[in-house]
């Protein structure tokens, strides 16, 4: 995997973490955003730590690293100079870049790097960026590459092409922090992240072409880092929730609401809910949909004899059942293996009980 | 751009009214069409599991009508098929969670983003179908070649008629079996187009095919060697206001299909 050029996305018109992340989906969407260097340009919206690390899980989803944020917002900067990302001006880092390329002649091959937004986005946003989109073009306009990657993008102005965004020059490539990781983020006002992580290895192909929702990410559990179990004040919380007993098996289309732990003891068909804002525990098949720490615990936890359910959810985060798996029906199995999915830094992770 | 709202249902139930709207919608993104689908049966959702978008529902028609999300924060886009998107319903709520009113205005909002709109109606004429209805200016009818279907969809047909805003409705008859049609055991399609006296828009072949798709979620128009699947692809040609012959149901298979051939490359007739 190379990246080879940047590809700025111009979202300053963006107010709220959700109009971000709807507007880089939309963006994402287009092959051309794929193996780049994504610099995201933001206006006055303030995101934490981990909405950017969701949206970074975003763009390494679709083989393209994050690579520059500039945000009028201080705690947006900030939050991504902890994560390490860039925090400076991308029409500054422009001017830096050519200015360095300036002595060397333009022949390199220009390519159209206009991205065409097709669904609905708000209006104004669109032309506000057209315009800003334009005058990154003309400083753009020429740029080349010393290395042996060298490729230089010259976006050209098409005015028939309104709903364009994100323009691009050149870029040197650089190596991604890990390319295994196939992750598929979106933001909501209600649920930031969703990523399901399986013992299934990625499927690429599959997930190319589920870029606006899927959250999933689905590679061995090996990869990711269990940090140590500390007790804090939101385990404690769960502790002394009260708990709800279920002896039934919860059907389609039934809800089970609980301002504190559910324990069911029999199976949750497909189409049930089970919103909770402590754990969730399910002695039988889970096969609905599970809410554990609905209130923004994310300490919460789920577990299941059988755990495949349709979408997990752990405070903000939710993850949906990967698209291969096809048993529709109930697999009716003597050997169970008792799983928990539990939150990891904006991630929901599952563990097979004996794993720990 | 305004596209068209378009209503499919039957009255009575199984007869494929989501299999039809999952599958001619499929066809028509295909196309290069814009469509979204919306699924209007409340608390019996099972669009979303025809199409296989069961596990990316976040947000409903229900939580958009109540305001807990953006329209198109709802619209889930289809694995494949970039032009298609589902709005799919509720299943923890029923019928009551939404009435006509509010679908309506859903529909003239997604008119304006697409080509076509395709409202999945649920069994029955009661508030349901009455919501489902409320914002269509076309309709088409699903039956089978069965006496009750037949008659349920007189019932509609009849419904439909009352309502001025429904401009234009068609009959599409679903799950018809040339075997039985011929040896006098099943009504014809042409029976059927008599007793309902309305402009027929397609002819489903019965297909094994439709069980494996709908258990797979792959709409079967993805498999253009099915019957079924051409049989849909033809109505949303129609749809679009092509000219598409009918298919011949029966037409001879196997060895019989053969000895056509053969019997036309000499110039005797079949």
């Amino acid at each position: 995997m190379e990246l080879n050029k940047r590809f700025i996305v111009d979202l300053s018109q963006a107010k709220t973490p959700a109009d971000v992340v709807f507007e880089i989906s939309n963006v994402l969407e287009n092959p051309d955003a794929k193996n780049r260097k994504i610099w995201l340009k933001l206006g006055n919206v303030s995101l934490n730590q981990s909405q950017i690390l969701s949206i970074k899980s975003l763009i390494s989803s679709i083989n393209s690293t994050l690579s520059l944020i500039e945000s009028e917002c201080e705690q947006t900067e900030l939050a991504a100079a902890t994560l390490g990302i860039n925090t400076k001006d991308v029409e500054e880092e422009l001017q830096a870049e050519l200015s360095s390329l300036e002595p060397e002649s333009p022949k390199d091959k220009p390519s159209e790097q206009y991205i065409p937004l097709e669904d609905y986005k708000e209006d104004e946003e669109k032309a506000s960026s057209v315009d800003k989109n334009q005058t990154e073009d003309n400083t753009a306009a020429v740029t080349q590459e010393q290395t042996d990657n060298t490729l230089v993008a010259v976006a050209e102005e098409k005015q028939e092409q309104l709903n364009t965004q994100a323009p691009e020059a050149s870029e040197l490539p650089q190596t991604t922090e890990d390319e295994k990781q196939e992750i598929q983020t979106e933001l909501d006002s209600i649920f930031d992240s969703e990523v399901k992580l399986e013992n299934i290895l990625s499927d690429e192909k599959d997930l190319s072409q589920m870029q606006n929702w899927p959250l999933t990410k689905e590679s061995g559990v090996d990869d990711i880092e269990i940090p140590e179990e500390v007790m804090t004040d939101d385990d404690y919380a769960i502790l002394q929730m009260n708990t709800q007993y279920h002896k039934q098996t919860v059907r389609s289309g039934q809800v089970i609401q609980s301002n504190g732990n559910v324990v069911i003891i029999g199976d949750c068909h497909p189409g049930c809910e089970i919103h909770a804002a402590g754990d969730i525990t399910v002695w039988g098949v889970l096969g609905g949909i599970a809410h554990a720490g609905c209130k923004g615990n994310t300490k919460a936890r789920i577990r299941a004899l059988t755990l495949n359910a349709i979408q997990l959810r752990i405070a903000e985060s939710y993850a949906r059942r990967p698209d291969h798996i096809k048993n529709i029906y109930v697999e009716k199995t003597n050997t169970f293996t008792p799983e928990e999915a539990r939150y990891v830094n904006g991630n929901i992770v599952i563990l097979k009980t004996n794993d720990k | 751009m305004t596209g068209r709202v378009i209503v499919i249902t039957s009255g009575k139930g199984g007869v494929g009214k989501t299999t039809t709207s999952a599958n001619i919608g499929t066809a028509l993104a295909k196309g290069g069409s814009s469509v979204v689908l919306i699924d209007t049966d409340i608390g019996l959702r099972n669009l979303d599991l025809l199409l296989g978008l069961e596990n990316r529902i976040v947000y409903t028609l229900v939580d958009v009508v109540e305001e807990r999300c953006k329209l198109k924060q709802a619209l889930v886009k289809d694995k494949k098929n970039p032009n298609l998107c589902l709005l799919a319903a509720a299943q923890t709520r029923d019928k009551s969670a939404v009435d006509a009113d509010q679908l309506k205005s859903i529909c003239e909002q997604l008119q304006e983003d697409f080509d076509f709109v395709l409202v999945d109606c649920p069994a029955g004429i009661e508030e349901g179908f009455k919501t489902a209805i409320s914002g269509a200016s076309e309709a088409i009818v699903v039956t089978t070649p069965e006496m009750s279907a037949v008659r349920d969809a007189d019932r509609i047909i009849g419904l439909l008629e009352a309502k001025e805003e429904i401009k234009s409705y068609k009959l599409l008859v679903n799950r018809v079996r040339p075997n039985l049609v011929q040896s006098n055991d099943m009504m014809s399609v042409d029976d059927v187009v008599e007793i309902l006296s309305c402009e027929l828009i397609g002819i489903i072949p019965e297909d094994t095919g439709i069980i494996t798709s709908t258990n797979r979620g792959e709409p079967i128009v993805n498999d253009e060697n099915s019957p079924a699947g051409k049989a849909y692809i033809n109505v949303a040609k129609r749809i679009k206001g092509e000219d598409v012959p009918f298919l011949d149901i029966n037409e001879p298979k196997g060895f019989d299909a053969f000895l056509v051939k053969v019997k036309s490359f000499f110039g005797i007739k079949a």
